[in-house]
Parts: C-alpha cells; structure tokens; sequence
C-alpha cells in the first residue's frame, strides 16, 4: 500500500529539514569562526611585519639621532587608517618620533620588545631595532584589527544565519500546524461523509420499503378491481354448486339413482372456484422483487383465466401471442402490469368491446431509435389495444402521471399507470400510450430481448 | 655659568656623538672585498691628526663592534702610512694639510672623514657639520664611489648634503 509509505516519510521531512538547518547553521557558524581566526593571525603578521619595516627603516635615524628622519618614516604609516599609533623609541627607552591618530590613544612611556597583544580590537606589537647585533632602540605599533565594516559584516553574516533559521522554523511549524489542522480537518469532513453515507442507505432502505409497500398495494388494488369480477364468478359458481345439489336432493327424493351427473357438475365448479382463489392469493402474496429470464407468452398464457375472469362477459379478450424471445423481468411485476393495462382497457369499454393482447418480436434500428429513443437493438413488443372510449391528448399526455385519474372518487388511487412506466423504464423498457377519443386506446411496451448467450458473454 | 664654561661643556658632547658616529659610518658603508682579508678581520678606524675627537675615540669605541668585527683605532701622521686604514678621520682643521691627505688617499678604498667648514677647500667622503643644534654630515657619494666604496642609502637619506656619484 504506498499511501502509508508516503505519509511516512511525509513525516519524517520535518525532523529532517531540521536536522538539515541545525547542521547548516553550525557549519556556517565554524566556517565564520575559522575566517576570523585565520583573519586576526593574518592581521598580527601583517602588523608586526610593518613594525619590523619601521624598525629597519629607522636604524640609520636612531645611529645617528636623526630624529626628524625617524619622525618621517613614522608619519609614513598614516597613510595606513588601521594604524593608531606608532613610537619609535631609543637604546634609553624613550620615545624619539610618534604617531597618534586622533588623540584617541597615547603612546606608552617605557615599551618591551619584543611584544605583542591584543587589546580588544587593537593589536600592539613593540619590535626591537637592531642592526649588526646592537639594539638601538624599539618599534611600538598599535593597529586595528577589526573595523567597524568587518565586524558589522560578521555580525550581519550570522544574525543572517540565525534569522534565515529561525524562519526556516517558523516557516516549518506553521505548515506543520496547518498541515495538522487540515489533517483533523479532512477527519472530521471524512467521519462528516461516514455518517451522511450511513443516513443515505438508511433513506435507500426506507425508500425500498416504501417502494414495496407501494406496489403490494398497487397489487390489493388491482385486487380490489378484480374483486368485483371475482366476486360475480364466484357467485356463478356458487349458484352452480346450489343448483346441482338441489337437483341431487330432488332427484334422490324421487327415489332416482340416475344423479352422478350432477355430482360430477359440482366437483368441476368447485374446482374452479379452488383455482380461482389459489390464483387470486398467489397474485396477492408479497414478494420481492426478482428478476429472471421470462417467456412473456407463456406469461400472458399463464395469466388467460385471470385476464378472462376480470375483463367480465361484455368484453372479448383476444390474444395474439407470436413472440418467441425472452426478456429479463421480475415476472410478478409484469403480470402486475399485464393486469393494470388490461383492467384500465375494460374500464374505457363500459359498453363492451374487444380487448387484445399481443406480443411480438421486434428490432429497433438506428432511425426507429431516435423515435422511442431507445438504442438499437432485439425487443419483444407487449401490447394492450382496446376499443374504448380512448383519451384527448391532454388527458393522454398526463396519463402516466401519479396519482391522474379520469376515474370518480374513491374509485382507483391513479398510480396504476405511473407504476407501470416506472417499472418498464426500470427494466430498461420503453412505454408508449396511443389513443383518439371515440375509438380506442393501445398501450405499447417495449422490453429488452434476454439473450442467454451474449449474457453469458456480458457476465 | 659662563660662556666659555658652558661652551666647555657642550663641545664634549658634540665631539662625543662625532666620535661614536665615526664607527656608527662603517656599517652603512661597503669596502671592496679585498678592503678586508676575513670576515672577523677588524675594522681599522685610524686618525690623522690631532683634534678633540681624537681624545675621546678610544673611550667611545672600546668594547664596540661592527657587526663581527672588532674596531682598532690607530694613529698616523701621514696618508701614505694610513693607506691600509679603512676609516681614516682626518683632524683638525689645518685646510693645507687636510687637502694634501685627501688627495694622497683619493682612489683607495678609505672612507674618509673631516670636520671642515663649507667654504674649505676639500673634504672627504664624509664631512660633518652644525645644523640646527645637531650634528648632521654632508656626503660626497663621487669621491665614493672613486675610492670604490658603496654608501647604504640609509645613511645617504639621513644626511645634510649628498653630492649624488656620476
């Protein structure tokens, strides 16, 4: 995992940096103090060599007393600004020719040689003159070994020094604050991100709940349309069931063996009632959503009785089932919509009429596309036509829209159709509604062909 | 104190510092090598003459040296015996017979020194005089460099008068 690494090392720079500054710092510090030594023996020697000038210049003078001659080669050392003070003194020890720059320092009375100090920034050297082995008298000189310019510049190097490190600090604990404080920052936005992503899939959840609490009550609603229907066969059966026992009962109290007939009459009522219910409850059972590869004419096959039983005796029921693809649905959710469409088809016929369901194969080509919008592709066709009332345009344009309902109060919530589009366009299908008032409406589907094998491909 | 006393009393100074200043000369003068036979061969300082500084020479040279040298002071009464002399003072202050010595010694390697007014009529490589209220001299580098000798110019710088060589 590289990130660790980086974030690592990442902490490591500053330690390092610093370490890096402390080294710098001394070495330049060394580096400085080893000039200055070198400087100040360099100065020492310089000096001491002009005392030894002045001296040999100054033999001949202390000979022969000449002390104007000495007194010129003394004042020649003015030129130098460094010098402060020279003497050249006899073989008595007292100063015949003398230098004193500015009155700031006097010459000594008596003076050693050979001598030198260092007195803060002046160095003294005494040299003794001597020629042929005789001294005849000293050289006293007193120098500046550091001016002002070079102990400013030496000050200003360091206190450079030190200030460029005391900012490289600075500098290194204020991005390393900042970086903390960003750091704890992104925590708090990450732990921020945690929690909104938690309450997320908490709504999701909820969400879903509510999504299948509204569908199961799609579902009793459809149920509750059929329930009329249902009701009426039931009844027939009943009426039937009734019927043939009373003629058992007659035909028994007439002293008549010949009512197997009637038994068997009974039984097969019975037996479709029983069908009917299970039917009715396995439509009604809550279940999730699933789905899987569907031959959607074995579907609408499958689903004929139910279809027959809500559409009642007014209306003719045709299907027209040529598709042969599969498609990829929950099937639940698709005999939901089946039944939608066809019960919205018997309430447009109050007169009665003819209610067809055909499936179909089709393919979408590039111009078809850009009609349905739909990308080019296999598709089986599911459609609903019937021969009703039909809708205006306004009321065709909002008919998918929840809740719109040209239906009386208290009859159909209107989220029929509005479940319907959302799950075809779920499942990647396409809804389409085509109606003229007067004459009927057809409601189209479009599902995506299942493939088995480019699915395998896809998986 | 009076005038003759107290001119008694400066005049040994002043023939003092000449006196000491006679072998002060030697090491700021080069002789031609054959001038010594060894390096430890004394320095001959030798006076013609009689005159004051010639009283008080021994006193002031004793136990003095040049550099390794020794100094002997000698005394002659004519140039011919002083020729092998490396410094010859020539005293007093008879022009005559000044003059006569100097020629005789022209052309040796003798640095020679008076003690004459300007206005004499000659004087030797070195020749002292008042000024101010030192003892300075003047020197004649020609007559040096005739009685091939080589004057330091230390010494050519501290003194009065220099008549440069050719």
């Amino acid at each position: 995992m590289a990130m660790p690494n980086i974030l690592a090392r990442w902490k490591m720079a500053p330690t390092l940096t610093l370490v890096g500054a402390a080294i710098l710092l001394s070495a330049g510090i060394a580096t400085a103090l080893y000039q200055e030594n070198l400087y100040s023996a360099q100065k020492v020697r310089e000096v001491t060599v002009q005392a030894q000038i002045l001296a040999a210049s100054v033999t001949a003078a202390l000979d022969f007393n000449d002390n104007v001659a000495a007194q010129e080669y003394v004042n020649a050392l003015k030129a130098n600004p460094e010098m402060q003070a020279a003497g050249v003194y006899n073989a008595d020890g007292l100063p015949v020719a003398s230098y004193v720059r500015e009155g700031r320092t006097r010459l000594p009375a008596k003076v050693r040689s050979p001598a030198t100090s260092v007195e803060g920034n002046q160095l003294v050297v005494s040299v003794p003159v001597a020629h042929d082995g005789a001294v005849l008298g000293t050289v006293y000189v007193r120098s500046n070994i550091d001016t002002f310019e070079r102990r400013l510049t030496r000050y200003g190097v360091i206190a450079l020094l030190a200030g460029m490190a005391a900012l490289l600090l600075t500098v290194l604990g204020t991005s390393q604050a900042a970086l903390t404080r960003a750091n704890r920052a992104l925590e708090a936005r990450a732990g921020e991100l945690a929690d909104a992503n938690l309450r997320l899939y908490a709504e999701m959840e909820e969400r879903e709940k509510a999504e299948d609490a509204l569908r199961q009550s799609q579902k009793m609603e459809a149920i509750g349309q059929l329930s009329g229907g249902i009701a009426h066969d039931f009844n027939n059966l009943l009426t039937v069931i009734r019927g043939n026992l009373q003629l058992l009962e007659r035909r028994i109290g007439q002293g008549q063996t010949d009512v197997k007939r009637y038994v068997d009459a009974a039984v097969e009522a019975l037996k479709r009632a029983a069908t009917l219910t299970q039917r009715v409850l396995a439509f009604s059972r809550r279940q999730p959503l699933s789905p899987r590869p569907v031959n959607l004419n074995r579907l609408v096959e499958d689903m004929n009785e139910l279809l027959r039983h809500s559409v009642g005796e007014t209306i003719k029921l045709e299907t027209r089932l040529t598709a042969d693809w599969w498609i990829y649905c929950d099937a639940n959710q698709m005999e939901n919509v089946l039944l939608n469409l066809v019960i919205n088809a018997r309430d447009a016929m109050p007169r009665g009429g003819t209610l067809t369901v055909a499936t179909e194969n089709a393919h979408i080509g590039a111009l078809a596309g850009d009609a349905t919008g739909m990308p080019e592709g296999d598709y089986v066709r599911l459609s609903v036509r019937d021969t009703g009332v039909g809708m205006s345009e306004a009321v065709r344009s909002k008919a998918i829209d929840p809740f719109f309902t040209t239906k009386p109060q208290g009859e159909g919530t209107g989220l029929g159709l509005s479940m319907t589009f959302g799950y075809v366009s779920q499942s990647n299908g396409y809804l389409d509604i085509d109606s003229k008032l007067g004459q009927g409406t057809i409601v189209t589907i479009l599902m995506p062909r299942y493939d088995s094998e480019s699915a395998a491909l896809r998986a | 104190m009076s005038a003759s006393a107290a001119l008694a009393e400066e005049l040994p100074l002043e023939v003092a510092i000449k006196a000491t200043y006679l072998y002060k000369f030697a090491p700021f003068v080069q002789w031609p090598d054959e001038a010594f036979p060894t390096p430890t061969a004394p320095l001959r300082l030798c006076v013609l003459g009689n005159g004051p500084v010639d009283k008080v020479l021994d006193e002031v040279v004793a136990g003095q040296r040049v550099g390794q040298r020794s100094i002997s002071v000698q005394r002659f009464r004519n140039a011919r015996a002083a020729a092998g002399c490396h410094i010859v003072y020539v005293a007093g202050t008879n022009d005559g017979f000044v003059a006569a010595t100097l020629a005789g010694l022209h052309g040796t390697p003798v640095l020679t020194v008076t003690d004459l007014p300007a206005d004499a009529r000659a004087h030797g490589v070195i020749n002292f005089v008042i000024v101010g209220n030192h003892v300075r001299f003047d020197i004649d580098d020609t007559a040096a460099s005739s009685n091939r000798l080589v004057i330091s110019s230390k010494l050519l710088r501290l003194a009065h008068a220099v008549k440069p060589r050719p």
